[in-house]
Parts: structure tokens; sequence; C-alpha cells
């Protein structure tokens, strides 16, 4: 039997994953509640303040959204299946799980960006914070960027997902301290210590900057990259993220192997 | 007696099924990663934007907050999976009272809110530095027991107003997150917008988060009996109103004959 194409694969899988979410949208309230109402609640706090912190907010609260909707939907893809008796399927296709899970993922990062958008337009109107992008054309390269990190780390949960019935209490563990890590709604600085390595290794923490950097100028003083020029900061915080998601579209293709051996091998897809 | 008993019997498997989702591992992850992460999530937000003096202050509020993962999240999806699970007409198919039906269903997540309370409490003062060196204990924990009691009868409103929707889940999501925003939990509600502030006290959760507070602060239990007082009714108003969305609703459905899917 002939493979299909990777790309055919992701493709569908996106196409089928953005269809299921138009068939069926309040899905999408579970994925972005969580940072969303986090987002207004630092919004409130920062209401009297002074600095950067709208900046910190919006654009915190808009990539935690995608964190969200990335992370739980990584997990529900495989549990959605488990749930509908299709993961049998899926696996017995000719094209690989992790080109299925990959389209996945894609579609579900870019369902995240409806938080981004959503708090974009509550910071404007109800808190009256206007973000000028500085540069436009690099914001929407490091978005992009960024979007695309996001999904390759959400196919490396995928993997351990496949193995695992406890994706809910993955998922729910795993939220909250990635946005705590990746310092999406305040610097990574303010974190202990022993908490910084891990920041670093999460690709997304260096996207949130690159993004913060494209937004304002204000920022300049708090990135990873003080006292470079903002130019130079954001092409060095895309060519670290881009590192990472090449070592993490590496990392996932090893595990989905693995994966997909152990679970044939032992039988226990289903009730692994 | 009877009664007594379709009371407990229902507590006791309304608790165990939650069991068929909430795993041990989630149940252990719920209990102690989502509390923390939580709490140290608006501490460090807090700490960033106005600095160490509000870390008490947040840290106390969300420790109250967990309590709805319990109270209002666990019981909401009891109506989830019974639809889910197919378990809804043979529930009420059953001649059983709807009272103690209704009501004993969400009565052993009151124990297991007020755990997650004290384990939040925990948190607070071993990582975030919060003092009960002058809290007034016999206040304190009557002002957990209350919470976690009027949130549950804040749970089975929500919960018995979803009876009527096919996906309940949804209201799980929006009332256990929403009361971040309205119920003084990061911040006072007085920095509400003036419209929204009348909201905050619809929520038990906002009075238990008070007298919370003034108990870690060494008000005694007269002290924080009238912030008690309204909690109770606001509490029972709830559980009373949901009691009667759950009959109606189920009136409704046996009518159309749509219990499971509308």
């Amino acid at each position: 039997m002939t493979k299909p194409k990777p790309t055919r694969v992701v493709y569908t899988a996106f196409r089928m994953g953005m269809l299921h979410w138009m068939a069926d949208p309040q899905w999408v309230i579970p994925n972005i509640i969580a940072p969303f109402v986090f987002t207004m609640v630092a919004l409130t706090l920062f209401r009297d303040s002074s600095g950067p912190f709208g900046l910190y907010a919006v654009l915190g609260g808009g990539m935690m959204g995608m964190w969200g909707n990335t992370i739980y939907s990584s997990g529900y893809s495989i549990d959605f299946d488990r749930w509908q008796g299709t993961l049998e399927e899926v696996l017995a296709a000719p094209s690989k799980l992790l080109h299925v899970i990959a389209g996945r993922c894609i579609a579900n990062a870019l369902f995240g960006l409806i938080n981004m958008v959503a708090v974009f337009v509550i910071a404007t109107t109800i808190f009256n914070i206007s973000l000028g992008v500085a540069n436009p054309l690099v914001f929407t390269l490091a978005l992009a960027l960024t979007l695309f990190s996001m999904s390759t780390l959400g196919l490396i949960f995928a993997s351990g997902f496949v193995l695992s019935r406890s994706t809910q209490a993955l998922t729910n563990g795993l939220e909250t301290p990635l946005y705590i890590i990746s310092g999406s709604m305040f610097p990574v600085a303010l974190l202990p210590f022993w908490v910084h390595p891990l920041a670093y290794v999460l690709g997304p923490t260096w996207g949130v900057d690159a993004i913060r950097l494209a937004t304002s100028s204000e920022y300049a003083s708090q990135t990873f990259w003080t006292g470079l020029s903002p130019n130079l900061a954001i092409a060095l915080d895309l060519a670290v993220m881009i590192g990472v998601t090449i070592i993490y579209v590496g990392a996932a293709a090893v595990l989905f192997k693995l994966v997909e051996k152990r679970v044939r091998t032992l039988g226990t897809l289903v009730q692994a | 007696m009877r009664q007594i008993r379709t009371f407990l019997s229902s507590a006791v498997f309304s608790f165990k099924a939650q069991f068929s989702w909430l795993n041990p591992s989630m149940w252990l992850t719920m209990k102690f990663v989502l509390s923390l992460s939580q709490m140290a999530f608006f501490v460090f937000v807090g700490l960033f934007i106005r600095g160490p003096s509000v870390i008490p202050f947040i840290a106390i509020g969300n420790a109250l907050q967990t309590v709805s993962w319990n109270t209002v999240f666990s019981v909401i999806q009891i109506t989830s999976h019974d639809k889910w699970d197919g378990t809804l007409p043979a529930l009420l198919a059953t001649p059983a009272s709807r009272l103690p039906l209704f009501v004993g269903r969400a009565m052993l997540h009151v124990f297991d809110g007020m755990i997650s309370v004290v384990v939040s409490f925990a948190f607070a003062t071993l990582l975030f530095g919060v003092d009960f060196g002058k809290a007034n204990f016999l206040a304190l924990a009557v002002a957990v027991i209350v919470t976690a009691l009027t949130m549950t009868g804040f749970g089975l409103l929500v919960g018995g107003f979803a009876f009527r929707f096919r996906n309940p889940l949804v209201f799980a999501n929006i009332f256990t997150y929403i009361l971040l925003l309205f119920c003084g939990i990061n911040f006072p509600v007085q920095d509400l917008p003036a419209a929204l502030q009348p909201v905050a006290y619809v929520f038990p959760l906002t009075y238990g988060v008070d007298a919370a507070r003034n108990a870690i602060a060494g008000t005694d239990l007269l002290g924080i009996l009238p912030t008690i007082g309204l909690q109770l009714a606001v509490g029972a108003a709830a559980m009373m109103l949901g009691y009667f969305f759950f009959q109606r609703f189920e009136n409704m459905a046996r009518k159309s004959g749509k219990l499971e899917t509308a």
C-alpha cells in the first residue's frame, strides 16, 4: 500500500479539525475560558498601574489562549478518538499518526487565536488600552512561528497522551504551570531561579519575547536580550525558538514511533 | 427514613460515579497541582503589577476559590455524565423523592471541597508566606465549611439549569472560572466596574472569601456572623432555585422526549 503524502495528511487532519470546531463551536469555551478569565483578572489588576503591564496582560492573554487550546486539544484529540472508537482506525490507516495529530494541533492552536482577538477587543473597548503594533510584519511572523512552535510542543504532549487514559489529568495539570513557566504574563525573572531552565526550553517563552518586542519599544528594557537593538533581539528570539522547535519535531517523530510500536505490540491502545 | 436513604445513596453514588472520569491521578492533580498552580500564577501576576503587599490577599482568595472545583465543576459534571453515560433515564424513572436525590448528589463534594481549601492554605503559608499567626481558627473553619456548603448550592443551581442543555460541561467551565473575576479573589470587589459589582453578591463565594480573610486577620466568629448569615441565605436560595430548574426541566424533558439530547 502506498503511503499518502505527509502534507496531504496534515492538511486533511487540519481541515477535519477545523470542521469539528465549526460543527460544535461550544467546545471552544472550555478551551479558552481559563486564559480569557486570567487575562481579565490581570487587566483589572493593571488598571491603576503604569508601565508596560498592559502589554504583558494583552499579549500574554492571547498567548495563553493559544497555549490552552494547544494543550487541551492535543490531549482531547486522542481522547475524543478513544471515546468515539475511531482511534484504532486512525492508527491502522497507512498515514502516520504523527501527521494526523500535527494537522489537528495546528488547527487547534489557530482556534486559540480567537481568544487573542477577544482579549484585544475587550482591552481596547473596556480597559482603554491602545496597543499599536510597532512592527506589524515582524509581529505576524513571530506570532505564526510561535503558533507553529506550540503546535509541535502539542505533538510531544499528544505522543504521551496516546499511552495514557489520564489525558484529562495531564492537560489540566499542565495548563497553568505552562502559563507560569513561559512567562506569559510576567517576566520569567520573577520566577525562582530553578524554573528558568524549564522556561528556556519552551519555544513560546522566546516567541512571546519577540512578539512583545515587535509590539512596543517600551518592552526593550525587559527582554532576554537587554542592551541589544530590538531587531537583533527579535532575530535571536526567533532563532532560538526555531532551533527549539526543530528539536520538538525530531523528538515528536521518535516518540510517536516508539509509542505506536508499543501500543501495537501490547495491544493496549484503547485501554492504555 | 426512605428520604434519608435516598439522600445518602445519592451522595455516595454521585461521588463514586465521578471517578469514571476523574481517576485518582486526576483527583490528586486537581487537589494539588491545580490549586498550587492557579495560586502561583495570580501571585506572580500580582507581584509583578502591584508588588509583594498583595500576595496574602491573592493567596487566600485563590485558596478559597479551589472549593469551586469540587462544589461547582464536579457537581455540574454529574449532570453531564448522567447524560453521556445514559444513566439519566434510569435515574428519573425511579420513584425516589427528587429533593433528597438532587441535594444528596452534591453532599460528599462539600467535604472534598474543604480538603482542597486546607491543602491550598498549606501552600499559601509554606510557599507564599501567608501569616496565620493572628487567625481565629474557629471562625476560619466555620467560614470554610459554610463556603463549601453554599457553593455546593450554587453548583446545584448551575447543574439544575444546565440540565436543560446538551452539554453542561460548558457551564461547568464558565461558572468555575468566572468566580475568579467576580468574587474578590484577586482584587477587591470594589475594583470591578460599578455596574458589575452587584453581580459579585450573587455568588456565595464572595461572602466566604471576605469572611475567611477577616478570620485570618483575627476577627472572631461573632464578627463574621453577619457575612456568614448572608452567605447561607444566598446559598440556600441558589439550591432551591436549582431544584426548581431540575424539576421543571425534568417535566419538560419528559414531555418532549428529549431527556439526553435537549
